[in-house]
């Protein structure tokens, strides 16, 4: 895999997200109704996630970057 | 191999959990602006091809119980255990444990059940623009024991528009490995243990390793638009000790050497992320999509993506579509069970650990949850429900039929859940 340079890549994107909406920063209160609904949470259930996480973190070799982190051996 | 779990102990403890909610839940509702129960139950199953291997079943229930009183401060505690069986090969290789002949590399699975249980809980107060919380979890099994401090601290900053996040946790573990006082620090020298019996009482055939863990997650939350909400951020893991499976042996080399897996002390892990969710009103739905990259010392790299579509059918219920793809190159001392077997290992470590192998693995399913909210103006006893059914599967390419559990192809998630808003 070439994962260096896709790691700089995506570091890029990401500042260039950051960067090009600084502008835009600032969405008012009484603008927020859809993005305060439920379905547009990016953290979503905190119990389903420990869930989803507790199974795919013992049956991958990445982690992380879900907000959830603990140990275990996960041995099998 | 591990002792049988308690299952009858496990069922107790979980009751004395639930009577515990609830007295959280009664006693802080005279106070508390809020007070939450959820309980989930999840069941993964990941079966054999290979007749007479029963694969893996965990059996994974989840209590959680938080309160939020008027001035700010919260409390939260949870409960969570892992029962698991099954059958889980014993030596990683390409011989017949009996005759020393070849076979393929998972044939010699033995069957083993293990309870694991976690008791968490925690503090937190909010403010009106961030909050902190601080909570400690243990874990604890017949072979590993886990003590985990987090602390948590959110800010929201340009009236909102920005959410800072940033999360540390420390793990303060200990795993029991056969004691092994006479290798005289040769890796090739190493037993495996053969049962949790002895674990933490002691006695000379055992030993206790520690692993310390640190991981930092920083992340940033971005209403970019009223439609558009963007997430980055990272994590940082610090990995100090024992972690090897300290059952699992590697057949190395024609002279018949079976050592216990051997790898390096120290692993340093990162990931990035970045998310997106986007609002379609018109169709009463959103599109959440994830990036995520990977890599470690050990030499594992992976790319990650997700999308999530979520939907209401009606006010009542919601739906939705979750699928998810990851690409994984294995760790450097990493080898199949062949490559194992003619040449030996690649250095001084060796595995036969899946999750260390190159790898993808596809993940698609579909969640149905019924939400009772009730209308303006009306007051119940419960001021929310939700109950949702998820199902999911998740399947794996390995690269090799002489990798690691490559008998287990794919696996069914199936999860019920229900919480509560008093």
């Amino acid at each position: 895999m070439r994962s260096p340079s896709f790691f700089k890549v995506f570091i890029v994107v990401l500042l260039a997200a950051g960067a090009g909406g600084c502008r835009h920063i600032g969405v008012k209160a009484h603008q927020r109704e859809l993005l305060a609904d439920r379905i547009m949470s990016l953290e979503g259930n905190a119990q389903e996630r420990a869930a989803d996480e507790h199974i795919l973190s013992n049956r991958e070799g990445a982690v992380g970057a879900t907000g959830t982190s603990g140990g275990g051996c996960g041995c099998n | 191999m591990r002792t049988r779990g308690t299952h009858s102990s496990c069922g107790r403890t979980l009751a004395r959990w639930l009577a515990f909610a609830c007295l959280i839940g009664g006693a802080g509702r005279a106070s508390a602006a809020e007070v939450e129960a959820a309980q989930r139950g999840t069941l993964f199953l990941e079966p054999s091809n290979i007749k007479g291997n029963a694969g893996i079943t965990v059996i994974h229930p989840q209590t959680d119980v938080s309160a939020t009183f008027a001035s700010g401060f919260g409390i939260a505690a949870g409960y969570a255990v892992d029962v698991v069986s099954g059958a889980t090969p014993r030596v990683f290789g390409v011989r017949n444990d009996a005759t020393g002949r070849p076979v393929d590399a998972i044939s010699g699975a033995t069957k083993f059940s293990d309870v694991r249980q976690q008791a968490h809980g925690g503090l937190s107060y909010s403010r009106p623009v961030g909050d902190f919380a601080a909570s400690y979890s243990y874990g604890w099994e017949h072979d590993y024991r886990s003590h985990a401090v987090t602390v948590n601290t959110r800010t929201d900053v340009l009236d909102h528009a920005l959410t800072i996040n940033l999360s540390y946790t420390h793990n303060f573990d200990s795993v029991c490995d056969a004691a092994n006082v006479d290798t005289a620090g040769i890796p090739l020298a190493r037993q495996a243990l053969t049962n949790s019996n002895n674990c933490f009482k002691g006695t000379a055939d055992v030993a206790t390793r520690s692993l310390n863990i640190d991981a930092v997650e920083p992340s940033v939350t971005w209403a970019v638009t009223p439609r558009l909400a963007l997430q980055g951020g990272g994590t940082a893991l610090v990995l100090d000790g024992f972690q090897s499976n300290p059952y699992r042996q590697v057949d190395l080399g024609r002279a018949g050497a079976r050592p216990q897996e051997t790898l390096p002390q120290f692993r340093q892990r990162y990931a990035l992320f970045l998310r997106s969710a986007y609002a379609v009103p018109a169709a009463r739905a959103s599109i959440q999509a994830m990036a995520r990259v990977y890599r470690d010392s050990w030499g594992v790299r992976a790319a990650t993506a997700e999308l999530l579509l979520q939907s209401y059918m009606t006010r009542f219920l919601l739906w939705s579509l979750r699928g998810r793809a990851t690409a994984q190159g294995g760790a450097v001392f990493y080898q199949d069970a062949e490559t194992y077997f003619l040449h030996g290992p690649n250095g001084k470590y060796w595995t036969g650990d899946r999750e260390l192998s190159p790898m993808q693995n596809f993940l698609t399913g579909s969640q149905l949850t019924y939400l009772h909210i009730p209308e303006a103006g009306e007051h119940h006893f419960i001021s929310e429900l939700d109950a949702s059914l998820k199902f999911e599967m998740l399947f794996y390419r390995l690269d090799s039929v002489f990798a690691p559990n490559a008998d287990r192809k794919y696996a069914g998630i199936l999860q019920l859940a229900v919480s509560a808003r008093f």
